[in-house]
């Protein structure tokens, strides 16, 4: 693959990415609604455990994105340049805000248990991690796109 | 106030006539980093800062300063 080529790619992985972001964080943040909706309801224990699993494999994704170069099927050169100087420091300070709303959600619940029926550890586990993971995601949708766009 | 770094990257780039995709390629980075240096939205690390100073035949001192 030449350099143009190489360049050319990045451009069109980076630009998708940044619209893609978005969408992901919705995708993810509807399917924590369709878990909360129906968490408390009798559903069969096997439909229960089908939900979580789904949702850890997706967060885990989700996260793998978030922290690595993502593009995992791309050619070295391509996500080196993708991983550029600018989509690094978006990407940090899409973490930095994905932490400080996973804290301030950690907080929420701790302080909802002395107004309510306490949570169990995995719904609370599953709030903290949603929160942080969709910030992140939209974040960095939000910086890359502004990246893109031009003056 | 946080000082803010100025360039004049967009004008050197034009009077070289490159296109912000190959000052890009010159320096090892995607085209959308060329353009929020040009923008002013990120400030390069020393060593793009070099790499792109380099790339368009002028010092860094040159090419970026500090707004007054």
């Amino acid at each position: 693959m030449n350099a143009r080529s190489v360049s050319e790619k990045a451009d069109y992985l980076s630009r998708r990415r940044a619209r893609m972001l978005p969408f992901l964080a919705i995708i993810f943040l509807s399917q924590q609604a369709t878990f909360f909706s129906t968490v408390n309801s009798p559903a069969p224990h096997s439909a229960y455990a089908v939900k979580i699993s789904a949702w850890l494999v997706l967060s885990i994704v989700l996260l793998a994105a978030l922290s690595t170069k993502g593009f995992w099927l791309q050619p070295r050169e391509v996500r080196d340049l993708i991983d550029d100087e600018n989509t690094r420091a978006n990407r940090n300070e899409a973490m930095r805000w994905g932490f400080q709303f996973s804290m301030a959600a950690a907080v929420a619940v701790y302080a909802s248990t002395f107004f309510d029926e306490a949570l169990s550890a995995r719904d609370a586990v599953h709030i903290v991690m949603t929160v942080g993971l969709a910030v992140a995601l939209i974040r960095w949708g939000v910086l890359e796109k502004r990246a893109h766009r031009d003056a | 106030m946080p000082d803010r770094l100025s360039n004049r990257l967009k004008e050197r780039r034009a009077e070289l006539g490159l296109t912000q995709a190959e000052l890009a390629e010159r320096v090892g980075v995607t085209r959308k980093t060329v353009n929020t240096v040009e923008n002013g939205i990120f400030t390069p690390s020393t060593i793009l800062a070099l790499k792109l100073a380099e790339s368009l035949g002028l010092s860094v001192e040159q090419l970026f300063w500090i707004e007054e």
